[in-house]
């Protein structure tokens, strides 16, 4: 039901400033003229949820009309010249064509990431992993070189959560000393440090916390072996190449440094 | 008080008129134009103002730009059309200022042909083929 409330509004907004309007015009002459555009307008905006219907939104309609108007070279010329030659025509059509393709992809592109987060959320359990897909244009070879839309990169986004662990671990990973750090749950674990490395270690896998100070290196390692699982998991189901697949967040590369 | 100062204007250049007509008709006219600028020149700030407070109130409602936009041509159409008009009918020439005001009508109405069309092509898609 929002959308009668934003029918009415606008057209009682638009009543409003067309009343406004026909005071603000400056002399009789033109009056009877200002009166017709305005009434149309005001036509426009009760037809609009119809027009909606039949032909896509009013006011995007209005604008592109207004601007081919403009692009003919202005209001005169425009009106003088007509439609327009057969090119003109063919340009405007191919520059309206592009627009939807590319906004077709961009839908198709939300669909893809939508279905690769399930994908990944069901394989890893990780949740709040944001997955980013970007697609483009290719020429097929089994189409008859057609232009296909195709995955041209994929950018996974970890969960903060998993993602902090590596990084604190460049600086402890080197040091077993193991300073005690501000998180809680890590206290209980301090105490297995003192008594052996592996320990801890073990300790930071099992509790999956990422976290734990002297388990940073092990911690690293889970969410590199995560985001090598999401790697070779889209690999394989999306059939897709290594190198477009990022996994942000990933500790791969801070581990080996 | 701003309405003192624009009728002070205004007598002041019709005496001057009156005075000048009689020995230079031509530097009258110039009076003339020269007035009229003024006093629209000092008002197209108000105007402004006005046109920017329904951009606003519109924007704020959510209402569509484009039909603003369409508004906004319209006045500004008519406004020059007419002042225009109204310096060539002051120097005599009424055909030419009746001319002025036909191209401001036909302006508008151009403005219109977009709207008709969209109205048109929604309702023949209406009716059963």
């Amino acid at each position: 039901m929002t959308w009668l409330g934003d029918w009415l509004r606008e057209l009682i907004l638009v009543v409003l400033m067309a009343a406004f309007v026909e005071m603000l015009l400056p002399g009789k002459s033109m009056e009877r003229y200002a009166r017709l555009v305005l009434s149309l307008l005001v036509l426009l905006t009760m037809l609009s949820p119809v027009v909606s219907l039949l032909k896509g939104d009013a006011a995007k309609e209005l604008s592109v009309a207004l601007v081919q108007q403009e692009q003919r070279g202005g209001l005169l010329r425009g009106a003088g010249r007509g439609a327009g030659t057969l090119e003109q025509i063919l340009a405007d059509g191919r520059m309206l064509a592009a627009g939807a393709k590319e906004q077709s992809l961009q839908l198709a592109a939300e669909e893809v990431a939508g279905q690769m987060q399930e994908q990944v959320a069901g394989s890893t359990g990780l949740q709040g992993v944001k997955v980013t897909v970007k697609l483009g244009l290719g020429l097929a070879s089994g189409l008859g070189g057609e232009e296909v839309p195709v995955i041209t990169g994929v950018t996974v986004s970890l969960p903060a959560a998993s993602g902090t662990g590596p990084n604190s671990g460049t600086e402890a990973g080197a040091g077993t000393g193991a300073e005690p750090i501000r998180v809680e749950p890590v206290v209980p674990v301090q105490v297995q440090i003192g008594e052996s490395e592996g320990g801890a270690a073990r300790e930071a896998t099992a509790g999956a916390a990422g976290g734990v100070n002297g388990g940073q290196d092990a911690g690293a390692a889970d969410v590199a072996a995560t985001a090598e699982g999401i790697i070779r998991m889209l690999e394989t189901s999306w059939n897709l190449e290594r190198g477009i697949i990022q996994v942000a967040g990933n500790p791969a590369d801070t581990g080996k440094s | 008080m701003e309405i003192i100062q624009v009728v002070g204007i205004g007598l002041l250049s019709t005496v001057l008129i009156l005075v000048l007509k009689e020995q230079k008709p031509m530097f009258a006219f110039l009076l003339t134009t020269a007035a009229g600028i003024l006093i629209f020149l000092f008002l197209i700030g108000k105007i402004g103002t006005i046109l920017g407070t329904l951009e606003r109130v519109a924007e704020s409602s959510g209402m569509e730009m484009i039909y603003i936009k369409t508004v906004f041509k319209i006045i500004g159409i008519s406004y020059i059309a007419e002042f225009g008009a109204q310096i060539v009918r002051d120097a005599g020439q009424e055909s030419i200022a009746s001319k002025i005001e036909l191209a401001g009508k036909v302006l508008i109405m151009v403005l219109a042909v977009p709207i008709i069309s969209i109205i048109i092509e929604t309702v023949m898609k209406l009716l059963p083929a």
